[in-house]
């Protein structure tokens, strides 16, 4: 049983203890509070030296240091606290700062409401099980031999053709029939390349579609996206060692992931709204009349604030677009605002929740529109981005990167469904 | 519903065997009050554990570090503290309880950390000499909150200590 | 009476109001009503989503999660309140005073009321301790309508 040491406040009394519990259940795991007697608490939280009116968040931080110092035992640390709390906030970072500079347990964060369901913690349970118990496979930093990786996402199949460290193929797919996809995925990512399927040393799959199409090709790794997410994405942009933000503005949906030396330790997901998603960005080239990969360019030469966007909404923002052209707005500006209402729109859906660190992975299709991640910049006050060469395809590189760890071993995933 | 698993010791202090399994209906109307002991009391956990056993009422008793628990119903529970406390009314200090003792909820065994509550009777626990003191000693005094000095006497008193 | 005090779960301050006849709202009672609830199996306490959705009766839905849920253990107990002892600096106070901004909540919501108010502040010493005693134990008396020195 993987023990999961929790370091919280209010998670009794917003009524979501339970749902903890049952999260960490469904992977294996069991929630355990770390012991510390009364005079610890003061010692270790004076030692600590962060100032807490709040005697709960005191006990959140002996219960840390009780971990750093090896009074404790975990294979692995939650840290949450309530949402909007701001004194917690600042524990919560500090408190994961604390953990990771000092041990090498996987730690996970959230910031929870009333609403907060076993579900919502689903993700962030699995990866930090996995995390623990791939702790090896998730240490490789560079690829060997010849390894394939897919990501099978909702909207799109990625598919990554690795050799020696080298990205040597990809494929892009639309989803439709998840196994037909796949295949023409590899088949675009093996054309020109020499090699044949017969060839490749390992498969390694990811995203919703990872156990269909791992069972079928006999995958040696099948991992939730977030970790082989966070590991592809430090691989690409060489920034395997210290503190990174993943930011992928998807067609539909949009992800932030904050890692640690290529292990991620927080994770939100939105997009209820095409307006903060590509989707809008596709419309507006459509009236603007030129290809999606022209806009980026485009939205660079103009300026923002000469075209009139009120609305965030996909309907009414792009008739606000129509209008400012129909008043004479110039196309790059138009193009400009609308990279501009994407990337304020998920700030303050997203990356407002979590704790942004420089620097920052621009990754997925949208990576690609200069202007957009001009925008992201710009809202986030100039922090460093960096958008690696195949952005897109992060999942793939990372499942075929972690994949080439097992090709010698006797690990197989697809016996494990 | 949670049972317990391990009945042969109260893992929460690891005196005296569990007993019967924790059963939430069977809460149903009952309370559960601790009785405190203070650093100078006349009385030991065992003797006040004993004392209410030959009290004959139908509740259920526990040793723990700092004196007993006690679950059962409102007017027997009461019965029995005021009886405990009688026998050294300024040492004896009762705190109530919202869990049930034992409760594989709040059971330190279970989750590792100890429950909230036992911090706080640890806390307390280091004044109770001097409570005792003054509940032997008793008296009334001002309530009023001291005022502030006038500006005058302040001016006075530094000029007082400045010629020092 | 029912004397609401502060710390809502101290132990002292709820054993002092007891031997002098009157009820001390303690937070203890609500959580006892709670954990015994034999329709709601949610481990430790009880509290599920709607704790934090009773809470909006004392705060705002700004407000986190976790200070409305304690403002629906603690709201009761401030309606019920006939007078009221306060503790400012209590060096511990874990569980469900965890929470400063509760803290602050249910003390300011306890002073608004037009109730007898004692307000003192944890002993440092060893004279403090006993006066602190002598003031819960004349605020009580005055509240019998005893006032009578020694």
């Amino acid at each position: 049983m993987i023990k999961i040491a929790q370091l919280s406040c209010g998670t009794e009394y917003s009524g979501i203890q339970k749902e903890i519990n049952k999260a960490a259940e469904t992977f294996g795991a069991e929630m355990v509070l770390p012991d510390v007697n009364l005079d610890e608490i003061d010692e270790a939280y004076e030692k600590f030296g962060l100032g807490c009116a709040s005697s709960s968040l005191k006990l959140m931080i002996a219960r840390a240091m009780s971990l750093v110092e090896g009074k404790n035992e975990a294979d692995a640390v939650f840290i949450c606290t309530c949402f909007r709390c701001a004194e917690a906030a600042i524990a919560r970072n500090e408190v994961r700062r604390l953990i990771q500079n000092n041990t090498d347990l996987p730690v996970v964060t959230y910031s929870f409401t009333e609403k907060t369901k076993a579900s919502e913690l689903y993700i962030r349970m699995e990866a930090l099980t996995t995390v623990v118990a791939r702790k090896s496979i998730l240490a490789r930093e560079k690829q060997e031999g010849l390894t394939l990786g897919i990501d099978s996402g909702s909207t799109t199949t990625k598919v990554a053709l690795m050799e020696n460290n080298e990205v040597i193929g990809t494929g892009w797919v639309p989803t439709g029939d998840i196994l037909g996809c796949a295949r023409d995925g590899i088949n675009q990512a093996l054309e020109g390349t020499g090699y044949k399927y017969e060839d490749i040393e390992a498969v390694g799959t990811t995203g919703y579609g990872r156990i269909t199409i791992g069972k079928e090709l006999h995958a040696k790794l099948i991992q939730e996206e977030l970790s082989v997410n966070s590991k592809g994405a430090v691989f690409l942009a060489d920034a395997q060692k210290g503190e990174a933000t993943v930011l992928d503005i998807g067609g539909m949906d949009n992800k932030v992931i904050t890692v640690n030396n290529g292990i991620p330790d927080n994770f939100t997901m939105g997009g209820i709204c095409a307006g903060a998603s590509g989707r809008f960005l596709d419309m507006t080239s459509g009236r603007l009349g030129c290809d999606i990969t022209e806009l980026g360019p485009l939205a660079r030469q103009g300026n923002y604030k000469n075209a009139t966007l009120n609305s965030y909404c996909i309907v009414f923002g792009i008739q606000d677009l129509v209008t400012s052209l129909a008043g004479g707005a110039k196309r790059s500006d138009v193009a400009s605002a609308a990279c501009y209402s994407v990337a304020e729109q998920v700030y303050e859906q997203q990356l407002q929740e979590i704790d942004v660190r420089e620097p920052l992975i621009q990754v997925g299709g949208t990576s690609l529109i200069g202007g957009l991640v001009d925008a992201v910049q710009d809202i986030l006050g100039g922090i460093d981005i960096i958008v690696p060469e195949y952005s897109q395809f992060i999942g793939a590189v990372g499942a075929a990167l972690l994949v080439s760890g097992l090709k010698d071993t006797d690990v197989d995933d697809s016996l494990k469904f | 519903m949670s049972k317990k698993e391990n009945n042969d010791f109260d893992q929460e202090f690891c005196h005296i065997p569990k007993g019967d399994e924790y059963v939430v209906s069977d809460q149903v109307g009952k309370i559960t009050r601790m009785v405190v002991l203070g650093p100078t009391c006349s009385v030991s956990s065992k003797e006040m554990f004993n004392f209410i056993h030959l009290l004959e009422l139908p509740i259920n008793v526990r040793l723990t570090c700092y004196g007993v628990n006690l679950n059962g119903y409102p007017e027997d529970v009461n019965e029995a503290i005021e009886k405990a406390r009688a026998l050294d009314p300024n040492h004896i200090f009762i705190k109530i309880r919202g869990f049930p003792p034992g409760d594989p909820r709040r059971c330190r065994a279970r989750r590792g950390g100890a429950r909230e509550g036992f911090h706080q009777v640890e806390a307390e626990y280091k004044l109770l000499n001097d409570v005792s003191y003054a509940l032997e000693h008793p008296k009334h005094v001002s309530l009023e909150k001291p005022k502030k000095i006038p500006v005058e006497e302040f001016e006075d008193i530094v000029n007082e200590v400045n010629s020092k | 009476m029912q004397v609401a005090i502060f710390p809502p779960n101290s132990m002292i301050l709820a054993d002092m109001i007891q031997r002098k006849g009157h009820t001390p709202l303690v937070v203890q009672h609500q959580m006892k009503n709670k954990v015994t609830s034999a329709e709601i199996d949610a481990p430790p306490f009880n509290i599920t989503e709607e704790g934090p959705i009773e809470g909006l009766k004392y705060a705002a839905i700004e407000v986190p999660s976790g200070v409305r849920g304690r403002m629906s253990l603690f709201g009761p107990l401030i309606e019920a309140a006939e007078a009221a002892i306060i503790m400012e600096n209590a060096p511990y106070g874990f569980g469900c005073v965890g929470c400063h901004r509760s803290s602050e909540l249910t003390v300011f919501s306890l002073r608004r009321k037009d109730i007898p108010i004692l307000e003192l502040e944890y002993p440092t010493s060893r004279d403090e301790t006993i006066e602190m005693v002598y003031k819960i134990n004349t605020f009580l008396d005055k509240l019998n309508g005893d006032e009578d020195d020694d």
